[in-house]
């Protein structure tokens, strides 16, 4: 009874803060409006090449947009045959549908759209928690860690706008939780369908599904040993699970041939339409130097996908990743760094998953540093390090659970978490399009005025423009200044999360536990 | 081993433990001897793939290295003079018995032979280092794998350059010294002298070695027994381990009447660097923060920024790990000879590097890799000490490896080709190759500016006029219609001595006539007319 009414009042938690922070504006966009000023520029339009997908899959029945979406998916466009068609894997506009219809039916379809990514935060959430609990961290305990990804990580900007991290996050917890939760039979069949999706989704989750993978492998044998031998069985049927990968990229095979007229040239791998013109021909422009070899910036350029990971690239990576001031965790969510502490004890420790776990981290970031972009573009935070920020916050969850009656550590940690809320809070509710500091030098020298790149754009913005947030411009705008808003709201989570540490550290039983 | 059936879908294998247990033990006690077949069929394999794809002597130094070697028995004047005072002269002496074969020279194979000993070599004595240590056979294989596999490693194997020479013999030399620091042995001590002579035989960084392992020896055996037994030890360590640098200096004084000309000479590094530093390219000198900044970025890009965070942990561990013998752990402090070397030539302007994200090129870059057997080594401790995650290692070192192969990232083959230590000298090298090679007569040409030329050209020697032929020389430059059919140098590039020796010349600005102007050298032809005056064989009188 008592965990059902824990686990409401999270859900409850959640949807309130999600609902309070959702960014959008009521109404069904037309095709021809969704470039108004509106809807993009001051609107919640921030990444338009997934919902232009989406909208042309259920408004004009087809992979290929019409000039208005066209225009609309710029830059995330390319050309084939003539057609312009999306620069992205599929996987998120088909799994936002149901959203959009929803919405649409209540007259809020870009709303519900989104309301989508927000429902994955949620079951991330719930999934960081599950997946805790079973690793024997108390549920209060598991809980903080399932709320610090959702709320105090870049998480948060990205689960209340339509970006692809949260569904690959799901993907790889959910992947997680079947490992640990099911029998081997029914948890390698999912496993090997969310691995299957999770290309479908975003061709890199390829790359960090691989350990899961790895892992799924050795549920397929056992191994006995007595004196004289060692016994290896494999169970066939275990191995025949391996198919179901099969259908859903057999859905990805043919909505690339039908988008770029084969089935086995990759989205990330084709031409990039940055602009078009006034007659509807793409124009070429060119691309920043410093971030050339961004898959997201690749004009005219046929690439191996394997291509656009470049070992050299990763030390500039790890400084992105890490350290700068427009993208470092020190800087936009530095309470992970307890979740590398709990990590380093965690594996040390030789706990269950410990390796799976760190694996994937690492595959996380090592694959995101030799990524060409490793700025995610004009964005909040490193938006690419969602999946191992989630699987930080179990780690964090066991560093708390050690530490939970050290006064000191709690207050440096209080400290920290409420410093990454309010930088991730404050990203939810204005924007999360900052630029890469190269670019916003550039931008800087040609608009002879300064163009900020960290958090503080973000205070510029709900200075100047307000909040993005669909409830308070919808309900709260008139009564309600965006700064006290989002003061408000921080403050809200900072409660939470201040009620549950103390908890936590007050009525957890650790000799329980460890 | 039993494979069946037991139960539907179902397969079962038995693997028996004696089978197993003599498959492991036979592993273990044949381990060098895997390691030396494995490593050797890798190298072989890249020497291979490297030369089938043209890219084994795209380095300007490679082809001089090998043009040196042919110098000496092959030339207009052969013998070991040839060996000349740019380069110190061991890489030169090791090609000698193969650099007579056309092909051996022109492959490259001549000096990439020693290059591929060195890289199985140095392999080797990471192992062995690693074992001294007591590391575990896991973390002495990671320890290997992660030199072995590096990719720059690799290229530079499949090179005539000197760097795996000279890895090979600093960490012998380190391997020694810490073996030594456990036994005292005094025939230990002539052993880490010979490998330290060698290194002084190779490159200057050598040098800097004999000294530190000289300092580190005195204060060891200062610290332990006194001063007596130390000034004894060091005077009989450098007697021995020095003999090779006073050879050097002995040498300059014979062949160029100056014991310091490889310092002063006109074709020094010191000479070159001053040159670049008039340019304003040597950003380095004195800027202590630029020189250290530049060197690691070498070193990153040569190996990789999470093996060296690895590697950083590892050392950090084996420095306070008190079941090391405090000796041991000082001594291991010479490992970072190579990164304290680099960085105070950059600071004093004895070097030049150049790294894109600093200068916008690159140049040298790869004296970066002479640190990568130094982070192979704390990485194999790494994953000896932290066992809960050397599997997590192994599978990220994969990972990463796997990437950049797919992606050639070697960052010293990038160098060969597009940075500044490359020269493409196809245009010249190929006029030469198809109008001079089957024609007779002599080409005036400066080995100090062109040696590329004359490798990629593949003319004998013999049928070159330069700086090292002496009276040929002389008389050339005086005269060259009666000497040289073509003259190839770099008008107006007063480092060209050709150019500087010709410039003023009236038979040259009148019985000459330009060919052809490609970027890196100038093409002249002896007029018709002149033909018939000229010397087409070498003269016997010349030739003492």
């Amino acid at each position: 009874m008592g965990k059902n009414i824990g686990n409401l009042l999270l859900l409850i938690f959640c949807l309130l803060i999600y609902f309070l922070s959702i960014r959008g504006i009521a109404g069904n966009p037309k095709a021809e409006e969704l470039n108004s000023l509106k809807w993009r520029n001051n609107g919640p339009f921030e990444q338009t090449g997934r919902f232009a997908l989406l909208y042309s899959i259920v408004e004009d029945h087809s992979f290929k947009f019409s000039l208005p979406l066209a225009r609309f998916a710029t830059p995330d466009l390319a050309m084939i045959d003539g057609n312009y068609v999306s620069l992205f894997t599929p996987g998120v506009s088909f799994i936002a549908i149901p959203g959009y219809l929803i919405g649409k039916y209540f007259g809020f379809a870009q709303v519900g759209t989104f309301a989508v990514i927000s429902i994955f935060a949620i079951c991330n959430i719930f999934l960081i928690r599950a997946i805790a609990v079973k690793l024997s961290i108390p549920s209060v305990t598991a809980t903080i860690g399932g709320l610090i990804f959702a709320f105090a990580s870049p998480a948060f900007p990205y689960a209340v706008d339509l970006y692809q991290h949260h569904i690959s996050t799901f993907l790889i917890l959910f992947s997680i939780y079947s490992l640990l939760y099911f029998t081997d039979f029914t948890a390698l069949i999912l496993v090997w369908l969310l691995f299957g999706i999770s290309i479908f989704v975003d061709y890199p989750n390829f790359l960090m599904m691989l350990p899961i993978g790895i892992y799924a492998l050795t549920r397929v044998f056992t191994v006995k040993r007595n004196i004289k031998a060692i016994r290896f069985e494999f169970d066939l049927l275990k191995v025949f699970t391996l198919i179901v990968i099969i259908f859903p990229l057999i859905f990805l095979l043919w909505f690339n041939q039908m988008s770029y007229g084969d089935p086995f040239r990759l989205s990330g791998t084709t031409s990039r339409i940055t602009k078009i013109d006034v007659n509807g021909k793409p124009v070429d422009v060119k691309v920043n130097k410093n971030i050339s070899k961004s898959p997201e910036n690749i004009v005219s350029k046929q690439v191996s996908i394997f291509n656009m990971f470049d070992t050299r690239l990763m030390l500039n990576g790890f400084y992105i990743h890490f350290i700068s001031q427009d993208r470092g965790i020190f800087m936009y969510t530095p309470v992970m760094i307890f979740g590398f502490i709990g990590g380093v004890i965690y594996l040390k420790k030789k706990k269950k998953f410990a390796m799976l776990f760190s694996y994937i981290i690492l595959i996380n970031i090592l694959v995101y540093s030799m990524w060409g972009d490793p700025w995610g573009g004009w964005s909040f935070g490193s938006r690419y390090l969602i999946p191992a920020y989630a699987i930080l916050s179990i780690f964090i969850a066991y560093l708390l659970l050690l530490l939970r009656a050290r006064n000191l550590f709690l207050i440096v940690f209080f400290a920290v978490l409420s410093y990454s809320v309010a930088i991730n809070t404050l990203g939810a509710v204005t924007s999360s399009l900052n630029p890469p500091r190269v670019e916003a030098d550039i931008l800087s020298r040609e608009a002879k005025q300064e163009v900020k790149y960290t958090y503080e754009r973000n205070m510029d913005f709900i200075s100047n423009q307000g909040s993005k947030s669909f409830f308070f411009n919808t309900y709260g705008s008139h009564r309600i200044s965006a700064w006290n808003y989002y003061i408000y709201l921080t403050f809200f989570i900072i409660i939470v999360f201040g009620f549950l540490i103390l908890y936590n550290s007050v009525v957890t039983d650790r000799r329980k536990f460890l | 081993m039993k494979i069946r059936i037991v139960k539907f879908f179902t397969i079962q294998l038995d693997l028996d433990l004696r089978h197993i247990r003599s498959v492991i033990d036979f592993l273990k006690n044949h381990t060098i001897l895997l390691l030396i077949i494995t490593l050797s069929v890798i190298s072989v394999l890249s020497f291979i793939y490297y030369y089938i794809i043209e890219l084994g002597f795209l380095y300007n130094d490679a082809r001089s290295h090998l043009d040196i070697g042919r110098r000496v028995v092959e030339n207009l004047k052969p013998g070991f003079a040839q060996l000349g005072s740019v380069w110190l002269p061991l890489p030169h002496l090791l090609m000698i018995p193969t650099i007579w074969n056309d092909f051996m020279w022109h492959s490259g194979l001549s000096g990439a032979i020693q290059s591929m000993i060195s890289y199985v070599g140095t392999s080797l004595f990471i192992y062995l280092l690693l074992r001294e240590l007591k590391i575990d056979l896991f973390g002495r294989l990671i320890g290997v794998g992660v030199f072995a596999f590096n990719l720059n490693i690799l290229y530079i194997q499949s090179t005539a350059m000197t760097e795996l020479l000279l890895l090979a013999t600093m960490t012998a030399a380190v391997y020694e010294l810490i073996v030594w620091y456990k036994d005292e042995n005094l025939l230990r001590l002539l052993r880490i002298g010979f490998w330290v002579l060698l290194s002084t035989l190779i490159r200057y960084d050598g040098w800097f070695l004999f000294l530190f392992i000289t300092v580190i020896i005195f204060s060891h055996i200062f610290y332990k027994y006194g001063y007596k037994k130390a000034e004894g030890t060091v005077i009989l360590f450098a007697t021995f381990a020095g003999f090779g640098i006073l050879l050097w200096f002995l040498w300059n004084f014979m062949i160029f009447k100056d014991p310091m000309y490889f310092v002063f000479g006109p074709y020094s590094a010191n000479a070159q660097q001053k040159a670049m530093e008039a340019a304003g390219a040597l950003p380095t000198k004195y800027n202590l923060y630029i020189s250290f900044i530049t060197y690691m970025y070498a070193f990153i890009y040569n190996s990789n920024p999470f093996f060296i965070f690895i590697a950083f942990i590892g050392a950090c561990i084996m420095w306070f790990d008190k079941r090391i013998k405090s000796g041991v752990r000082i001594a291991s402090v010479t490992l970072f000879v190579p990164l304290f070397f680099n960085i105070f030539a950059l600071y004093f302007g004895h070097s030049s590097l150049y790294v894109k994200d600093i200068m916008g090129s690159w140049f040298n870059v790869r004296y970066g890799l002479v640190m990568i057997p130094t982070m192979a080594i704390f990485i194999g401790y790494f994953v000896h000490k932290i066992k809960s995650m050397r599997y997590l290692f192994l599978g990220l070192f994969f990972f990463i490896t796997f990437f950049s192969y797919v992606n050639a990232e070697a960052v010293s083959l990038d160098d060969a080709i597009s940075g500044s230590s490359g020269k493409n000298v196809k245009e010249v090298s190929g006029w030469l190759k198809k109008n001079a090679k089957e024609a007779e007569g002599f080409v005036l040409i400066s080995v100090a500016s062109h040696d590329a030329i004359i490798f990629s050209s593949g003319m004998q020697m013999s049928r070159f006029i330069h700086e090292g032929t002496g009276d040929y020389w002389d008389m050339a430059t005086a005269h060259p219609s009666s000497w040289a059919r073509w003259i190839i140098m770099r008008t107006y590039d007063e480092g060209d001595s050709t150019f500087r020796s010709l410039r003023y010349n009236k038979e040259f600005v009148n019985n000459y006539k330009l060919i052809y102007k490609y970027p890196f050298a100038d093409i002249y032809e002896i007029k018709e007319q002149y033909l018939s005056q000229l010397n087409l064989q070498p003269v016997s009188y010349m030739n003492r």
